[in-house]
């Protein structure tokens, strides 16, 4: 099956979702680099996949504002096995309001111990997207249920406060 | 959010990004240690402790899983499991997007399941060509002797016979009775 010529998202297989054993190697990964090079390290490595890695998508949202961002939400969870998300749009953010979120519910069932700072990385990761589009990112909730805000810097958002996310539980 | 429709992608990237920050062995340990002892644990399990029909249990499972076009073969008998790849899901993303921040992503096959399976006692025969084809065959580490014949494990579905397959060694990075990356035979 051919990659589809347009996509809200950069990258696409030929599978229309993924296969949930992986979060098993994200929350690895994670694991991993906190234990070698701490948490500094960890937050450098999100950071710089964020604007590396998904340098595309954050052209995406750059060109499109807002609904791109929304459009590439949707798509993403929709790839996602598991995912409950509702995305919606406001004419300066978009909240991506993650009701049951699809990494935590398959590390649960699989018995993983997740990483207590899990959860932290959706910021860190989203934080340095959204700088690079022009745009800022908050988290609120984490666990399994969250609100992700991409805003424009006009909407002024508060700092992100560290204290409302909140540690993964197993 | 890092998801799992393009783990692919994101995998490797962190090698690129663990060769940068430490080096080729952080890279080794990375494979051993985040994904045989710890990601893929369960497979782990299940060949140290059924052997050959444990490898038949992980395998038939996770490469449905991530191929159902079913893009591999497996083959087995008591003394060998075989896998053939005529279209590695994994390394068919990266070409399909076009990413590439690493030397071989092909080589973190062997990153972790080498380990795993010098832990169980197998050793590894295998052979891949960068374009998402490769062969694999697991025996008891007690074998001795080169790569088997085409043909003589999975018959026509040897990727060995595919069109495709290099006929240039130099193409082709090579393994024998291994269970490391750095084995690699050039």
């Amino acid at each position: 099956m051919p990659t589809p010529a347009t996509s809200d998202l950069p990258y696409t297989d030929t599978k229309p979702v993924g296969s949930p054993d992986f979060y098993y190697g994200i929350n690895a990964t994670f694991r991993f680099i906190i234990r070698r090079l701490g948490l500094d390290g960890w937050r450098s490595y999100l950071e710089e996949m964020g604007r590396g890695y998904f340098a595309a998508a954050n052209q995406q949202w750059s060109d499109g504002g807002l609904n791109a961002v929304a459009r590439y939400w949707r798509a993403f969870f929709a790839a996602e096995p598991g995912a409950v998300v509702d995305v919606v749009e406001q004419a300066d953010r978009v909240e991506v309001h993650v009701r049951e979120c699809p990494a935590i519910k398959h590390l649960r069932a699989g018995g993983r111990e997740i990483v207590r700072e899990y959860c932290q990385h959706c910021y860190f990761l989203g934080a340095a997207r959204a700088e690079a589009a022009g745009l800022t990112m908050r988290l609120s909730g984490g666990s399994g249920s969250c609100c992700h805000t991409y805003a424009r810097p006009s909407a002024g958002l508060p700092p992100q406060d560290m204290a409302q996310i909140k540690e993964a539980r197993s | 959010m890092i998801g799992c429709y393009d783990f692919c992608g994101h995998y490797e990237w962190t090698f690129g990004w663990f060769e940068r920050v430490g080096g080729h062995q952080l890279v080794l340990e990375y494979w051993d240690e985040a994904i045989n002892q710890d990601s893929q644990r369960h497979a782990r399990d299940l060949i140290r402790n059924g052997g050959i029909p444990g490898m038949l249990k992980y395998w038939g499972h996770t490469l449905l899983e991530e191929s159902p076009n079913l893009g591999f073969h497996i083959s087995h008998r008591e003394d060998v499991f075989r896998i053939d790849f005529h279209d590695c899901p994994s390394r068919g993303f990266l070409i399909r997007n076009q990413l590439k921040n690493f030397s071989d992503y092909c080589d973190h096959c062997m990153g972790w399941t080498g380990p795993m399976m010098a832990e169980a006692g197998y050793v590894m025969d295998h052979e891949h060509d960068h374009q998402g084809h490769c062969w694999w065959e697991m025996r008891p580490a007690s074998a001795k002797g080169g790569h088997a014949a085409p043909g003589s494990v999975a018959g026509d579905k040897d990727i060995r016979f595919h069109p495709a397959w290099p006929k240039d060694p130099a193409k082709l990075d090579r393994y024998t009775k291994a269970n490391y990356p750095d084995d690699k035979m050039k």
